[in-house]
């Protein structure tokens, strides 16, 4: 599972963030659509959240090179990006054998759980994580994970784990556009402050995808 | 042009990767706008917020209306005077507006008139979908129906020019997939500005009294027909591919079935019709009725275009075979996505259905929407609540307090539509003589609240009204309301009506509120709970309409200019005993309960001190705000 992984789809690449509300899935996606238009790259994209910004599931596509649809369909998605377990369960669908999926398994809670009087059914209980991995893996055997809540926070902030997570997909050097060039094309974009923090951050992930990408078990 | 918003950029030729609601600005702007109403409401606001940031840069008279049906009737004056106008809403807004827009195309413009009016199929943040291509028939509305951003831009473009030609004004109907989609626009010239106008007196032009509007209607089907001419020659009806098995689409419908039937390899075999717009020129479709034996319809919401290829062919003797919704393929209800339209495409090409691996998945945890960590709703819910108990009949309206829904605070027993809260408890009050509140926000308020109110007080109602006072219209993304003070920052005014006007907005509930007669009106700030409790007490046994109005920024909004950091607050193990009044009575998401223990997120807590007050052992107290929060 090296360069051919991804390889010999139909048209375009078809990417899917997925995470909740808060996460900056939206900003990862954004970045994203306008480093590949900046390389001269066709872009659509798409999002799909529901009525509140407040921690809601959210998922966004970025299709590069494709037609005009901005949605992907059933086993169509050639990368998906989950910012969280459960969030990469529900879109389980989007999966096939061919499916790149980089995964953070550290997972954020739903308030509802934390809170069990609104509970009218169900266990109550976040479900098991290695049980939600199966789950992935069962579909692709492309799944690399990480914590990358704790990498993000390493490098200074749980606000930089969309940066992790760029890395990721852009250390698999399977996109039309280079980890380098991303980052030079980002940087200007993201806030001054933070900078420091994402440049480590975007390099943590990047890191972590070439060491999956080589073969090397990643602790 | 630092500093300039991309959408304004005057590169024709260049490409730019945007929403469709931002192509839409871009598509008036190259038509030369010249004027701009709004009233908030997803998935259009981002048509409204972008006109907001660049009204200055452009020159573009802008504005929040207060309604949509003061949105559309200010934009149409404006194009009365000769120049181009646009307004935006969301499909219930136009509903609200269509006592002027259905006289509007009788009248006619000068100055060419879109209307954008974003229509929501599978209720994603509305109580209702509506299919708004069927003004067309309807009230005569030429209606465009776009399948990605750049079709916006260009159709919204051309939409002044066909307005300006048939005086007709025109109806841009995105859905919140178009709106919300991101696709590439080509960027055209943006037009010099045009010169002084003036409104030029001619009564019988411009009065609808029934003599000049008998004549209006007759001469209205001249116009009708004049843009159905139009359309014909327009760019947007493309047709591709070719092949006797033909599909035609609509909208988004018409986006997914592109990639579909690519993926299908079926590209070349079949002939590909896209509907842009309505009235469909019969034209249209005998040419495409000409080429195929077999239709399928891919149109969201009702059968409308299928209707129309059926009636084509019957009337004109064609013989195809039409599949769409009446035959099963696809249903009325709801948005369409790639998988749907990908298995209604095989079963018309007639190839198997597609086997998908399944994989045993546990119970998924849902993520509601909640108030947010400090919201000043729940503070007022959680007062209202313990003085007016729970049999109280709980009128709710529409924003971000609709989410007082369930538990723990039950505080919407009804829901309807804006400004409905008031007039829903009239009738209730006045049936039952139970116990009434009604809840509404400032921008709804002011949007339809008004005159309900004036109508409780005129029919002598017994019912309490409490108007939940954020300086914001929160939920649709924090455009500025009528009490919004836009010179100074929300922060500054936390406390009572006083301050508020001495910060220079120009509107008092309050004064709104007593000006209708009404005497029974309470300030309150809902943090402050002796006062709101005492001020709640009085509304509870008072008799007739009373207003307690709550004041309280939304904090959301409220921390981006709030200087200092609040401290957050922690729960003591050793101190607290579980009792949950915390977790029964707020329903804050910065309180979990792990392993029985409560305890605060620490990155979520806003420090509003609600559940500290709340506590009967003192077991929540501040902690010093994290450095890196
Ligand atoms: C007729 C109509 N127009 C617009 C909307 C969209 N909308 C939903 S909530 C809301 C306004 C809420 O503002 P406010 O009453 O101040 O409450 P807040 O969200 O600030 O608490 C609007 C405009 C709608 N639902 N119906
Ligand atoms: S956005 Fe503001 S008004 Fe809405 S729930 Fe959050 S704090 Fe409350
Ligand atoms: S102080 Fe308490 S109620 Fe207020 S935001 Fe923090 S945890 Fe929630």
């Amino acid at each position: 599972m090296t360069s051919a992984e991804g390889a010999g789809r139909s048209s375009g690449r078809r990417i899917l963030i997925v995470g909740t509300g808060g996460q900056g899935v939206l900003t990862a996606a954004r970045l994203l659509c306008d480093v590949f238009v900046d390389r001269g790259h066709h872009v659509v994209s798409g999002q799909l959240h529901g009525m509140a910004q407040r921690g809601g599931s959210v998922q966004s596509s970025v299709i590069v090179d494709g037609g005009i649809s901005p949605r992907i369909g059933r086993g169509r998605a050639d990368f998906v990006v989950g910012f969280e377990p459960v969030e990469t369960v529900r879109a389980l669908s989007f999966l096939s054998e061919q499916t790149v999926v980089y995964l953070n398994v550290a997972p954020v809670i739903p308030f509802v759980l934390g809170q069990q009087y609104v509970l009218k059914e169900g266990d109550g209980r976040y479900p098991d994580v290695e049980k939600l991995l199966s789950c992935v893996r069962e579909s692709t055997p492309h799944v690399h994970t990480l914590d990358a809540t704790e990498q993000a926070k390493a490098s200074g902030s749980t606000k930089a784990l969309n940066m992790v997570m760029l890395g990721c997909l852009l250390g698999s050097e399977l996109l039309p556009v280079s980890a380098e060039q991303f980052w030079s094309f980002g940087e200007a974009r993201l806030p001054p402050a933070l900078r420091k923090v994402n440049h480590a951050a975007f390099y943590r992930g990047v890191e972590h995808s070439r060491s999956f990408h080589a073969g090397v078990v990643a602790s | 042009m630092a500093g300039k918003h991309e959408i304004l950029q005057d590169r024709p030729g260049g490409h730019l990767c945007t929403l469709g609601n931002l192509a839409i600005v871009r598509g008036a702007l190259e038509a030369g706008v010249q004027f701009f109403s709004c009233y908030p409401g997803t998935p259009s606001s981002e048509v409204g917020d972008t006109f907001a940031r660049i009204a200055e840069d452009a020159d573009i008279w802008f504005e929040y209306s207060i309604n949509e049906k003061v949105a559309i009737e200010v934009a149409f004056g404006a194009s009365l005077t000769g120049v181009r106008s646009m307004c935006s809403m969301k499909h219930l807004g136009l509903s609200y507006a269509s006592d002027p827009a259905s006289t509007m195309p009788y009248v006619g413009v000068e100055g060419g008139m879109v209307i954008v009016s974003a229509g929501d199929p599978s209720l994603i943040t509305s109580p209702n979908e509506q299919d708004q291509r069927h003004f067309s028939r309807f009230l005569y509305y030429p209606v465009f129906d776009p399948a990605t951003p750049e079709d916006a831009r260009l159709m919204t473009r051309y939409a002044f020019e066909l307005s300006e030609k048939t005086r007709l004004p025109v109806l841009m109907r995105p859905t919140t997939r178009v709106c919300h989609s991101g696709g590439m626009v080509e960027l055209g010239a943006l037009p010099a500005k045009r010169n002084e106008v003036r409104f030029v007196k001619d009564p019988t032009r411009y009065v609808p009294i029934p003599t000049n509007a008998k004549r209006m209607r007759m001469e209205l089907s001249d116009r009708f027909r004049r843009a159905e001419e139009m359309l014909a020659s327009s760019p947007f009806f493309p047709r591709t591919g070719g092949g006797r098995r033909g599909i035609i689409a609509s909208g988004i419908g018409y986006a997914y079935v592109s990639q579909v039937i690519e993926d299908l390899g079926l590209s070349e075999q079949m002939t590909l019709q896209q509907v842009g717009a309505y009235p469909i020129p019969e034209s249209v479709l005998l040419s495409f009725l000409d080429e195929v034996d077999r239709v399928l319809v891919v149109e969201e919401l009702t059968p409308l275009v299928e209707e129309c290829v059926s009636l084509a062919a019957f009337r004109n003797q064609r013989s195809v075979e039409v599949f769409g919704k009446h035959s099963g393929h696809f249903p009325i209800e709801n948005e369409y996505s790639p998988d749907l339209v990908e298995d209604a495409v095989r079963r018309f090409a007639g190839l198997g259905a597609r086997s998908v691996p399944s994989v045993d998945v546990p119970a998924l945890p849902a993520r509601p929407p909640v108030l947010c960590p400090g919201c000043p709703h729940r503070t007022s819910f959680q007062r209202v609540r313990e003085v007016f108990g729970k049999k109280t009949v709980y009128c709710n309206d529409i924003g971000c307090y609709t989410l007082g829904y369930g538990e723990p605070f039950q505080a919407c027993d009804v829901l309807l539509c804006m400004g409905s809260s008031i007039s829903q408890a009239s009738g209730i009050a006045r049936t039952t003589g139970q116990r009434t509140v009604a809840y509404i926000g400032d921008s709804t308020f002011f949007h339809s609240g008004l005159p309900a109110l004036a109508n409780a007080v005129q029919a002598h109602d017994d019912i309490t009204v409490v108007i939940l006072d954020n300086y914001i219209t929160a939920m649709t993304g924090f455009q500025p309301s009528v009490t919004t003070d836009r010179c100074h920052p929300v922060a500054s005014v936390r406390k009572e009506d006083e301050v508020h006007r001495e910060n220079g907005s120009p509107f008092s509930i309050e004064d709104a509120v007593r000006g209708l007669g009404i005497t029974d009106v309470f300030s309150i700030d809902p943090f402050e709970e002796g006062t709101a409790r005492e001020a709640l007490k009085a509304a509870k046994t008072g008799r007739g309409v009373n207003v307690v109005v709550c004041h309280s920024p939304c904090v959301v909004n409220d921390r981006r200019s709030r200087k200092e950091q609040r401290p957050v607050f922690a729960i003591d193990q050793d101190a607290c005993n579980a009792c949950s009044l915390c977790v029964r009575q707020l329903g804050c998401p910065a309180i979990f309960v792990v392993d029985g223990e409560y305890v605060i997120d620490q990155d979520l807590c806003d420090g509003c001190e609600l559940c500290a007050d709340l506590c009967t052992r003192d077991a929540i107290r501040p902690v010093a705000a994290e450095v890196a929060k």
